[in-house]
């Protein structure tokens, strides 16, 4: 079927409307505060063939990661039947790390399935060393249940021994199963649109425009990236690592006519920290990073990521191979990678191209016993200054990049969980001067009613998110312990601490660089 | 309504203030240009113009607080909050506005940093009271807040939903040493949980009230004694005394007359008494829609200026695509429409004003759909010009092998596709189906385009008023006079059921609260109650209906209402799993005003009559057909005919596709119904 220029707008707006139906529904039925409040989640459709058509997106850093999800259910899965979901949280088949379930089924156009479905959601906890599933771990067995990607309906049919599986396996069984529940209310959702709307459209034209709806992104980002000049950009920026050490990524952008490739030659090797990444994770943050300088409001589909190649070093820190750590590399790494590659492409093209943002989620999570003697596991991440671009300053408060989860209500929170939070404002001056300034870093403070573990994975506690054409650093975070007496200790970028009754954290996030000298800045 | 009362609508819009008279069963309407820097002016003017005795009732719709808003022109505000929380109002959900964006405007936040307070007090999750108020540290605030000039105060404290003592502390304490400088109190405005939408909705109401307040005052003095209500975002309409004290309530009230005013007809047309209707207004730069089934429904979930505002308002979709909306050729050689929109100024190519962009309007014209010489009857100096938009077309179809028509059907397709996704959400995506619904038309642009989208979702009958330029103002004299409260109560829905007396002693409480806003004298008040329910464990709420008095059976009905309407809304429910409560709404209102129907004309006429034109029009691919063009003065009632046609008239043109089959009903409304048998 030819491509009709009308009508692929108009399923640019069908396809889109499946997508953000389905996530509407898991906000709206979701259970933990992390899926209902902060909405760390995504929902995408894809064709047979696993290409993704279109997706609903909060968080930039499914968006690279998702298609593996469905590669992965794709090759599990010999024969698909209607009212199969297949679920999957293993970072080396499919997933990117533990807490991330992803679930997949297929849209049936009379015997063969013809989309797919998918949802991904950050579950609050999923087992392992720490509430809150993203501990200080050296290994992946230590980081929760691992869940390769299996059928958890089939025909319809909840598979009820593998789910008691599952919920005896993390700490919240509840929160869980309602979650987990939502997570499919949206894909019945995603199923009853697109088949009504093959139904009404005939199943061949609903195809062949997923299909002209890809190609269109595409020819879009060429476009976009053969105006770039050719050439190899490169740029390196560090990992903090537990034990005081760096882990160095190091990109080159090599840029040729309407392609570009990230080549990560060069780059650490896996390190013993919960700080390495899937090639997923990776490719997502190179994805993110392109999609951010197009011109154009492009449909975010498999064609945008096309052009773009990624390459990386076998087992290497944003390459890793079983069973190494990952909790973090996920959210902590992929802001890294982000930063680096962008870093490479403002030498391509400088006047897109800002300064590194926070270039951390301030990752916390607190865990412990509520009063009914239930397990409790909360998580939460802490926005901070987004760096300074040609032409604006950053945000503040916000978060950056692969991520964009909201905040927990400090009113929700405090009815929920036995810690009460005394201070949440922005840090004056934390902005990287420059012409254009570096948003401004967050303190967040938290009073423990209760004895309670507390696991923080954070970044930039110790080299500030750099500045860009002579704009200053913003500010580096810093994440304080504050005893009963107001003694206060430092504490590093990555804890897991026992707070006692009485015991304040206060978590300071880093500022967004500054653009260009301060002195050219108009008043 | 009483024989001989006078009433008049007043819809301040844009471009236009519109008025409608009703008295003795008649109707008379009226437009003039809006005064922009004093809304009142063109008010009076109008009201001199249309030489009315004292109205018994003047109801008023205002865009004072939302422009307010908009141009940032609201009030010097100052927020007091708890310590530690000033910049709650600045981090909102500390998520930024668009995802893939390395540049970001900045967001506004109302008031800046300096004119937010902190004053030490803190209460806990159960509303105890963890640390006193320091009502010290108020003196030091006070003379800040009078060197700064500050005309209003939001206070904000956490957890104020469950003990209001702190924020009614200080506001004694203001009250009695700056009283010239008004308050928000929070409590007052939204006793709800989440600390940055109540302090958001807060900030708005502080921030717009001092206008609204003396825009509605010199208004009340210039009509020397004639009642003023205002219309409310609720639908509802307010004394204007009342409605000066909530102006956050006023908001988003732009688009709510018609919709109450689509309800209105449908229920005098005899359509049902409880109609379910889907409306549809679409002017120049973008399009409302609202589905209505069988009553108007309320939403707490809205934005305005990157804020929360979290107050009752008619649950309305709005899409960027309207007349105005652009047209262009992308760089992959796909057509795209708005969200650009030319405006009114230069506004599409056809008006000559220095529009080149195509706009939906011109396509409409080129396609025959518009008469050059009927658009507002004539009312703009020139014809528009035809040959302007028809060049403009082809040379956009030039980038995609396309004739100027085929580009304007496109461009139509597109827009409409813009606007199905919105007629979806609203529908489809909420559990409802469409094809028992009933689509009403109105604005500009609505009519023309009502058919297509009708035939897209399956729709099977339009209604189009009569008066479909002005159904806001209509909506204003058929609105409701209601006000709402809400009282956070977050507890198991089965703890409730076993003491339903505690709830009952709340609900008599807010019942005097809300009756209080009322006028004293008329005695048909309506009291209507609901809860907002939840599975626990969920953050979203759904609002279910509970019936008055509150009993056990009445809260049972509720539950059940409440799995319903969560089965129907997301595809599943449990009616096993435990519920709660988190909000105590209340609404009291009076009906509004009905109109007798017409007497039926004394010399009716023939339908050949009305035909003034044969018109060449491309409804679709297949090329131009020739079709008949009727006047829509001079359709009367009884008439009857089938698509394809077209019915001009000063404010909008309707397109009758095949298949539907036109008649006109006693209040001159045209219905449309689809797969109408063509012998007709």
């Amino acid at each position: 079927m030819p491509r009709d220029a009308i009508l692929l707008e108009v399923y640019r707006h069908r396809f889109a409307g499946v997508a953000e139906e389905m996530g509407i529904t898991l906000q709206r039925t979701g259970y933990s505060p992390n899926i209902k409040e902060r909405l760390d989640f995504s929902c995408a459709v894809f064709d047979a063939r696993g290409r993704m058509i279109a997706q609903a997106a909060h968080i930039p850093v499914h968006l690279g990661a998702m298609p593996a999800s469905c590669a992965a259910a794709l090759s599990s899965v010999r024969k698909w039947s209607q009212g199969d979901v297949v679920i999957v949280n293993d970072p080396f088949d499919g997933g990117n790390h533990l807490p991330d379930i992803t679930m997949v089924s297929p849209v049936f156009a009379g015997k063969l399935p013809v989309f797919f479905v998918a949802s991904r959601a950050h579950h609050a906890d999923v087992g392992g060393m720490t509430p809150g599933s993203l501990p200080l771990s050296t290994e992946l067995y230590q980081e929760g249940i691992i869940i390769p990607p299996v059928r958890l309906y089939r025909d319809g049919m909840l598979c009820e021994d593998l789910l008691e599986l599952i919920l005896r396996n993390v700490r919240t069984p509840d929160e869980r199963r309602g979650d987990l529940a939502a997570q499919r209310a949206a894909h019945a959702i995603g199923e009853r649109r697109l088949l009504a709307c093959m139904q009404t459209h005939g199943t061949d034209e609903v195809l062949a425009y997923a299909d002209h709806l890809c190609r269109y992104s595409e020819q879009l980002t060429r476009a976009e990236i053969f105006q770039w000049p050719d050439g190899v950009f490169k740029f390196t920026d560090a990992m903090e690592l537990p034990d005081g050490e760096d882990a160095l990524i190091r990109v080159a952008a090599r840029i040729a006519g309407s392609s570009i490739m990230f080549d990560f030659a060069g780059t650490d090797p896996v390190v013993h920290a919960p700080l390495n990444t899937v090639h997923a994770v990776t490719a997502s943050a190179c994805y993110y990073a392109v999609r951010c300088l197009m011109r154009e409001d492009i449909p975010v589909n498999a064609g945008c990521f096309a052009p773009v190649t990624v390459r990386a070093p076998a087992n290497c820190l944003i390459n890793a191979r079983r069973p190494a750590a990952v909790a973090g590399g996920n959210v902590e790494t992929s802001q890294r990678i982000t930063d680096a590659v962008l870093g490479a492409l403002a030498q391509a093209v400088p006047d897109r191209v800002g300064a590194a943002g926070q270039g951390t989620m301030n990752n916390l999570t607190i865990g412990g016993t509520l009063d009914d003697g239930c397990p409790f596991a909360y998580y939460e991440t802490i926005g901070g200054g987004m760096g300074a671009a040609p032409g604006a300053d950053g945000l503040s408060g916000v978060h950056v990049h692969m991520s964009n989860t909201l905040n927990t209500p400090i009113e929700a929170l405090e009815l929920q969980f036995p810690f009460r939070i005394t201070r949440y404002a922005l840090i004056d001056n934390s902005g990287g001067a420059g012409r254009f300034q570096g948003g401004r870093g967050i303190v967040r403070e938290y009073a423990m009613l209760d004895s309670v573990t507390v696991t923080m994975l954070s970044e930039r506690r110790r080299y500030a998110p750099w500045g860009l054409a002579g704009g200053a650093p913003g500010r580096k975070g810093r994440n304080m312990l504050i005893d009963a007496l107001g003694k206060e200790t430092e504490l590093p970028g990555k804890f897991t601490r026992h707070l006692q009754t009485g015991d304040r954290l206060r978590i300071e996030t880093p500022g967004g660089g500054g653009y260009a000298d301060r002195n050219s800045r108009s008043t | 309504m009483s024989p001989g009362r006078i009433l008049v609508g007043i819809d301040v819009g844009g471009t236009f203030t519109d008025f409608v008279l009703f008295r003795d069963g008649q109707v008379r309407i009226h437009k003039t240009a809006t005064t922009i820097g004093d809304q009142s002016q063109a008010i009076i003017e109008g009201l001199e113009l249309l030489q009315t005795a004292a109205a018994d009732a003047i109801i008023h719709g205002t865009t004072v607080a939302t422009n307010a808003l908009l141009e940032r022109r609201g009030a010097r505000t100052a927020l007091i909050t708890t310590e530690g929380f000033a910049d709650v109002l600045s981090i909102g959900r500390q998520n930024r506005p668009q995802l893939y964006a390395l540049a970001q405007p900045p967001r506004s936040h109302l008031i800046p940093r300096q004119h937010r307070f902190e004053v030490t007090e803190r209460l806990n999750s159960a509303g105890k009271v963890l640390t006193p108020l320091n009502e010290q540290e108020l003196e030091n605030i006070a003379v800040q807040i009078a060197e700064a000039d500050i005309e209003s105060i939001a206070l904000c404290l956490l957890f104020s939903f469950l003990n209001d003592t702190h924020e009614r502390q200080i506001s004694q304490w203001f009250a009695k040493r700056m009283p010239e400088v008004h308050q928000t109190l929070s409590v007052d405005v939204l006793p709800e949980y989440r600390e940055f939408e109540r302090t958001a909705t807060t900030v708005i109401n502080a921030y717009v009230q001092p206008l609204v307040s003396r825009y509605l005052v010199t208004l009340s003095r210039a009509l020397s004694g004639q009642t003023l209500w205002i219309m409310q975002s609720n639908g509802g309409t307010l004394a204007a005394e009342q409605a000066a004290r909530l102006g956050a309530r006023m908001v988003l009230s732009g688009p709510a007359g018609g919709v109450v005013g689509a309800m209105g007809l449908a229920r005098q047309s005899e359509i049902s008494e409880a109609p379910h209707l889907i409306t549809l207004d679409m002017g120049g730069t973008s399009t409302d829609v609202a589905l209505c089934p069988g009553h108007i429904p309320q939403t707490s979930e809205s934005t305005i200026c990157d804020l929360p505002l979290r107050l009752p308002s008619i649950q309305i979709q709005t899409v960027g695509a309207g007349g105005g909306s652009m047209a262009h050729v992308n760089r992959a050689g796909v057509l795209r429409v708005g969200p650009e929109s030319a405006g009114a100024d230069p506004g599409p190519v056809c008006y000559n004003q220095g529009g080149i962009s195509p706009t939906v309007t011109d396509a409409n014209l080129v396609l025959g759909r518009l008469r050059p010489d009927y658009f507002l009857g004539g009312s703009r100096s020139r014809p528009l010009d035809e040959a302007a938009a028809h060049s403009a077309l082809a040379n956009l179809g030039c980038r995609l092998s396309l004739s100027a028509e085929e580009t304007a059907l496109g461009i139509i397709r597109i827009a409409n596709a813009t606007m199905e996704r919105a007629l979806r959400r609203v529908s489809v995506e909420q559990g409802y189906d469409p094809r028992s619904y009933t689509l009403v038309p109105f604005g500009g642009a609505g009519p023309l385009h009502a058919c297509d989208l009708s035939e897209a979702l399956d729709i099977r009958s339009i209604l189009v008023p009569r008066h479909p330029g002005i159904l806001s103002a209509m909506g204003l004299l058929m609105a409701d006079v209601s006000t709402d409260t809400s009282q956070a109560i977050i507890r198991p829905l089965a703890e409730i059921i076993r003491q339903p007396d505690l709830l009952g002693e709340r609900v008599q409480e807010l019942k005097r609260q809300v009756a209080a806003r009322l006028p004293t004298r008329r005695t048909d008040c309506r009291i209507a109650a609901s809860l907002d329910l939840r599975y626990t464990g969920q953050s979203y709420e759904i609002t279910s209906p509970m019936p008055l008095p509150v009993t056990a059976t009445g809260l049972e009905q509720t539950l059940r209402g409440f799995h319903e309407a969560h089965h129907l809304r997301y595809g599943h429910s449990n009616a096993e799993l435990p519920v709660e409560c988190v909000t105590l709404r209340i609404q009291a209102s009076h009906p509004g005003a009905r109109f007798a129907q017409p007497a039926a004309d004394a010399n009716p006429t023939d339908l050949a009559d009305a035909q003034v034109y044969t018109q060449s029009i491309w409804l679709a691919d297949e090329g131009a057909l020739e079709v008949p063009c009727y006047d829509r003065g001079r359709l009367q009632a009884g008439h009857s005919f089938v698509g394809p046609a077209l019915v001009v008239q000063y404010d909008t043109t309707v397109a009758v596709n095949p298949r539907w089959q036109a008649r006109i009903d006693p209040w001159g409304n045209i219905l449309l119904d689809y797969g109408a048998d063509h012998a007709a």
